[in-house]
């Protein structure tokens, strides 16, 4: 299999380059990182509900729209981005997506590794140490090609991070910053000395050639440079970045698989409820409760929202009955049904 | 029809990629079998084509997302897309919890009817083959 190991590019071909070997039935391994920083949203996110695009317009920060699933995440020459491109024929291409998943992330699990960082692959495609995630990675068919993409995350700018995304209120920003740094690590805090840019490369040709086969290193084909010319107008385009994508009535962001935090708003009789919560493999893992609603004794809500830590959120309408009863809770027009609705209708 | 666990209801035309159709004079409705929703796992957005767009037989005009992993949609026959299923931009779901019913992706009105010559019937013997080799394929 072709290998391009390309180094530093421009923002816009780190992105580009693996949209146009499908395009052209090539397939290849690219190594490389961005020159600069950007935005990159996944294919099927809604620009103006995932992103701040006026922060980022003013910032210079370019955002781009990806032709693979996944999150918006703020990228930069921290990471090291890994890109497989492979015929939807190809023996490797077969199987479920979890098999799919397993096989081609088992690379780079192995590579962290070898640099002495206790890695393990966590379904559906996150790699974790000790439970934080220390990759990103996404796939898609593009024309008749699979496509992984995904990155050794060496260092991250998670104040930039939270700053480029839209968030309902500034709580909810800093909700997210703490869960990021909690559960998003990088090779820098994970390891006395990080290794150099060339010796992380090397090993994931090593451990990628143990999966792929033989890894031959060739520059870039002339039609490739050709294809990206040609493409660029079309995935820079304003209403590609722009085009509908999944809105929710709900602010959801994910963090890491299996772990989000969602802000939702119901209105019951007795008043509006805002709940912001942040889900852990489907357990509230820190519940935020507030809202115009009358709930006696008021400091009970608080002792409540902590309560439904560690609940699974199938749970939640139980629990919050059985509070009430034990704390002996007045909320005219407000019912314990109506508190689960915002906790969970969302989850 | 049960093949497996997967029902294959008996009055649907299949492709060999998991889409059926319902043929109700020139429209047909599209939808991902039972199958194909269950290869997908949970399904997280699955998006409404364009109404009014002409599609051809085979060729990718909508997608669908579970797992950061974005699957193309293949048209099951060629023609004009009349309707689309919005409800399936809030929640994707239904796809998997009712792929044949509420969970369809959109209406084609029919430009060529030897496009349904080339699917298959879940009684046809041909296609209990291909579902038993992607079982086998995919382990499901």
């Amino acid at each position: 299999m072709d290998l391009y190991r390309l180094g530093s590019v421009g923002w816009l071909e780190s992105q580009l380059i693996y949209h146009t070997l499908p395009r052209l039935g090539l397939e290849g391994l690219i190594l490389l990182s961005p020159g600069s920083p950007y935005v990159c949203l996944g294919f099927h996110q809604d620009a103006e509900q995932e992103v701040d695009l006026a922060y980022c317009s003013a910032q210079g920060i370019p955002v781009f729209r990806r032709e693979v699933g996944g999150g918006a995440v703020y990228l930069d020459g921290g990471q090291l981005f890994y890109q497989l491109v492979l015929s939807r024929e190809h023996p490797l291409a077969q199987g479920s997506k979890e098999d799919l998943y397993r096989r081609l992330l088992a690379p780079v699990v192995a590579v962290y590794r070898d640099l002495g960082v206790a890695a393990d692959y966590k379904p559906v495609n996150d790699i974790v140490v000790g439970g934080r995630k220390i990759s990103g990675n996404g796939a898609g068919e593009i024309a008749d090609s699979l496509v992984l993409v995904g990155n050794l995350i060496v260092d991250f700018d998670y104040d930039t991070m939270v700053r480029v995304l839209r968030v309902p209120d500034e709580k909810f920003r800093d909700k997210v910053y703490k869960s990021l740094c909690d559960n998003l690590t990088t090779l820098r805090r994970e390891l006395a000395a990080v290794p150099a840019v060339a010796q992380l490369e090397d090993l994931l040709v090593q451990r990628f050639a143990e999966v792929l086969g033989p890894l031959e290193p060739r520059p870039l084909p002339p039609e490739v440079y050709r294809e990206v010319e040609r493409l660029a107008p079309e995935l820079m385009a304003e209403a590609w970045l722009r085009r509908r994508g999944r809105r929710s009535s709900e602010r959801r962001l994910k963090i890491a698989s299996g772990r989000e935090i969602i802000r939702h708003a119901h209105k019951a009789p007795g008043g509006l409820i805002r709940a912001t919560v942040e889900v852990a493999d489907g357990r509230f893992a820190s519940v935020d409760l507030s809202g115009d609603l009358f709930f006696y004794p008021p400091a009970q809500l608080a002792v409540l929202a902590e309560r439904l830590v560690g609940t699974p959120v199938e749970a939640a309408e139980a629990t919050i009955r059985a509070f009430y009863a034990e704390a002996g809770i007045d909320s005219p027009g407000v019912t314990p049904a109506d508190l689960a609705r915002a906790l969970s209708s969302g989850s | 029809m049960k093949i497996g666990p997967y029902d294959f209801p008996d009055d649907l035309y299949y492709d060999r990629e998991h889409n059926w159709a319902r043929v109700e004079g020139q429209t047909v409705t599209q939808g991902v079998t039972d199958f194909g929703q269950a290869l997908a796992g949970e399904i997280i957005y699955a998006e409404a084509p364009r109404v009014g767009r002409e599609v051809k037989q085979g060729e990718p005009f909508t997608s669908m997302e579970s797992g950061k992993w974005v699957g193309r949609i293949k048209a099951i026959v060629g023609g004009r897309i009349i309707a689309a299923n919005e409800e399936l931009e809030f929640d994707a779901t239904v796809i998997n919890r009712d792929p044949y019913g509420a969970g369809w992706l959109a209406k084609i009105a029919l430009a060529d009817p030897k496009d349904l010559q080339t699917l298959l019937r879940a009684s046809d013997p041909a296609f209990a083959e291909l579902i038993a080799a992607e079982r086998k394929k995919y382990n499901k």
